[in-house]
């Protein structure tokens, strides 16, 4: 999968095609708007990731001059927190919006998502190794022994269990989860998280539910190298 | 082109000088007129009547012009007199008119009484001079009558109004004169507190907010003005300071995060160390980076909420589910701290949905932070006519009376030894009490021994339309 990353603050630029790059993505750069525009003209990219400040033509210009030709997903990234700043860029044909400073997992996420073509299929049963969820019923089993979980922390394993491989966020994590789409000071999601694994893992050697620290948590096998 | 204060006041003082002394001089005039004229009248008569009492004497019309003498003489001496005496049948015996005025034939009631005259009669002579007469009828010794008449030009009279026009018109316009420079003078001198004010104000920057205006100097008038002022100036001030003090506690805060980040990567770099010591360096980076990145927002959302635009998405929903909802969002962490959470009422609200939750996580955060081990921290809703009112409150230490007035201030921690901590930028509850006052509401924070509540209070609404707010 080939994405485009038009972003003039050349740390910034180099990190993100490093990250994207080791995400198994092929990356190109360009470090201001008329260079990726021209770039994003003449090639099929799947994604581009644009920044909104930029020289010589700026972020909004860009979109709207690729919208004549191209209808390529476009993220835009910006340091102004302005409503219409983001109702500017949807309107004008950006896909989603990510306010910097972001996780890369959250950016990393919202790449998944736009590149996820068509809708998600709701899956009736998960497992991992000797875990198995039921999703119709809600029942959790580990090397079949039944697992009680209260409703919010099925969602929690569910949502884990959905992105397995995926570092997920505290943010996105309170999002999904609880519907609270703003960050507190406080540990809500890191508790929620210590206590499912106290049903799901602590008797178990095999642990599923892993901490990348500083970035989030992650469902899988092995743990994240 | 606008006028000044100064000259309108001048202006407006000089047309009521001249309105008013013109009415004077109107009024004086025709008064002066009418007693001049009047007093030339009642000489005029006192004269026929003379004449009459001095002809009434005499046998006959023939004595009459005997004495001619004796009736001229009455006129001596006022060249200005003319006199006529005839005969009923109009045979003129005296004519006397050394000024050529020209008597007329004027019209003599009949000898009813003692004091009988004629009505005073006026023309002219000469074109413009106006002359007065008046007439009697006489009847002489031997019976026959006889008709008096006497005339008067009234020259002098006229001469002497036309004089008196003349110094009220030179009256009038230089007291206006007068009027208007002194009025002038006058005002500009009481308008110079104004002047001072104005400078003084000059002279206020936003450096040197602590000056005030001299309110002693100014007349009672503009007290209150000056009062103002130096009220709008300590709110400025207080603002200011706040503005100072919050970038200076900003600031502060940043540098801790900043400085552990710099520190911990120096020392990482000082030797060569493992793979795990360098990813501990950059996950506890990371951990830096977000608590910067969460005070910014934190900020950024201080200073977007107080701006006019600021775009409330306002919907009406029940607060009590949303308080379930939060209590439930914080059930891990009341569990873990032994804390229970009880929910209680309802109340329908028309506000933003996700700052709600905000204003209330940040309050029930706070409430777990100071709850003891064991207790119960209580969340209420609850719905009067004035509006709804959600309380939460927590059992512990409580807060001083003195620092009460302050937890909504940004920074402000109430626990020192806490002030850096993770857990607590010091901005939640600024941020609860901006987003309640955004919804035209009140914050407001209560605490006993032993007790701390805090209630927020959203205004009653009417079909979707807040009543009494923004």
């Amino acid at each position: 999968m080939r994405l485009l990353v038009i972003e003039d603050e050349r740390k910034t630029a180099e990190y993100l095609q490093r990250g994207l790059e080791e995400s198994g993505y092929t990356v190109d750069v360009a470090n201001n708007g008329v260079d990726g525009l021209h770039l994003a003209v003449e090639n099929d990219y799947e994604l581009i990731v644009l920044d909104v400040m930029l020289p010589r033509l700026d972020g909004w210009g860009v979109v709207k001059q690729l919208r004549n030709t191209k209808e390529t997903p476009v993220l835009f990234l910006t340091a102004r927190d302005d409503v219409e700043d983001r109702v500017k860029g949807l309107e004008l044909g950006g896909d989603d919006y990510l306010l910097k400073p972001f996780a890369f997992v959250e950016l990393l996420a919202r790449v998944r998502t736009l590149l996820r073509r068509g809708p998600v299929r709701d899956v009736e049963h998960l497992s991992l190794g000797d875990l198995e969820i039921d999703v119709i019923r809600r029942r959790v089993r580990r090397a079949g022994q039944r697992i009680e979980l209260t409703p919010r922390e099925f969602a929690l394993l569910y949502l884990l269990a959905t992105r397995r491989g995926e570092v997920l966020s505290r943010t996105q994590i309170a999002s999904y989860v609880w519907d609270m789409n703003f960050d507190s000071d406080t540990n809500v999601v890191e508790v929620a998280i210590r206590r499912l694994r106290a049903k799901i893992d602590d008797a178990h050697a095999l642990k599923l539910i892993h901490t990348v620290r500083g970035m989030g948590y992650v469902f899988d096998i092995n743990e994240p190298n | 082109m606008r006028l000044s204060l100064s000259a309108r006041l001048a202006l407006i003082f000089s047309l009521i000088t001249v309105l008013s002394l013109s009415l004077a001089g109107v009024v004086l005039f025709n008064a002066l007129t009418h007693q001049l004229l009047g007093q030339g009248d009642l000489n005029l008569e006192l004269k026929v009547r003379h004449l009459r009492q001095l002809a009434e004497e005499l046998d006959s019309a023939a004595a009459i012009r005997d004495h001619q003498v004796r009736f001229v003489a009455l006129a001596l001496g006022d060249p200005d007199l003319a006199l006529r005496i005839e005969t009923a049948g109009g045979t003129v015996l005296i004519d006397h008119d050394p000024s050529h005025i020209g008597m007329i034939a004027l019209a003599a009631t009949p000898v009813a009484g003692r004091a009988a005259t004629g009505p005073v009669q006026q023309w002219t002579t000469g074109g413009t001079i106006p002359v007065h007469g008046v007439a009697s009828m006489a009847t002489l010794r031997d019976g026959s009558g006889l008709k008096i008449s006497a005339a008067r030009s009234m020259s002098d009279e006229a001469q002497l109004l036309n004089n008196y026009r003349d110094i009220i018109f030179a009256t009038v316009a230089s007291t206006t004169l007068i009027a208007v420079v002194l009025c002038y003078l006058f005002v500009r001198h009481a308008l110079v507190p104004l002047r001072t004010i104005a400078a003084s104000a000059q002279s206020i920057t936003a450096e040197r907010l602590d000056s005030r205006i001299d309110v002693s100097g100014a007349p009672l008038e503009l007290h209150d003005l000056v009062q103002s002022l130096n009220a709008m100036l300590r709110r400025l001030q207080h603002g200011f300071d706040r503005l100072w003090q919050f970038t200076v506690d900003l600031a502060h805060d940043l540098r801790t995060p900043i400085g552990n980040m710099r520190v911990a990567s120096e020392v990482a770099l000082t030797r060569t160390r493992s793979a795990t010591d360098y990813r501990a360096l950059l996950a506890s980076n990371i951990e830096e980076c977000d608590r910067v990145g969460r005070m910014i927002e934190s900020v950024l959302f201080l200073a977007r909420a107080e701006s006019p635009q600021f775009a409330l998405r306002r919907a009406e929903f029940d607060a009590g589910e949303e308080l379930q909802r939060i209590a439930e969002y914080f059930e891990g962490i009341s569990a873990e701290s032994g804390v229970h959470v009880r929910v209680s009422g309802r109340a329908q609200i028309y506000a933003d949905r996700e700052l709600f939750r905000r204003a209330v996580s940040n309050l029930l955060a706070n409430a777990l932070r100071h709850t003891p081990r064991d207790a119960t921290v209580l969340m209420a809703a609850s719905e009067s006519a004035q509006g709804a009112s959600i309380s939460v409150q927590n059992p512990g230490e409580g807060i001083a009376a003195a620092d009460l007035g302050k937890v909504f201030d940004r920074f402000y921690r109430g626990d020192e030894a806490r002030s850096n901590s993770d857990a607590s930028n010091g901005l939640g509850l600024a941020i609860v009490k901006t987003i309640v006052e955004i919804h035209g509401g009140t914050a407001l924070a209560r605490s006993d021994v032993g007790t701390t509540a805090f209630e927020l209070r959203f205004p009653a609404f009417r079909d979707g339309v807040a009543a009494g707010s923004s």
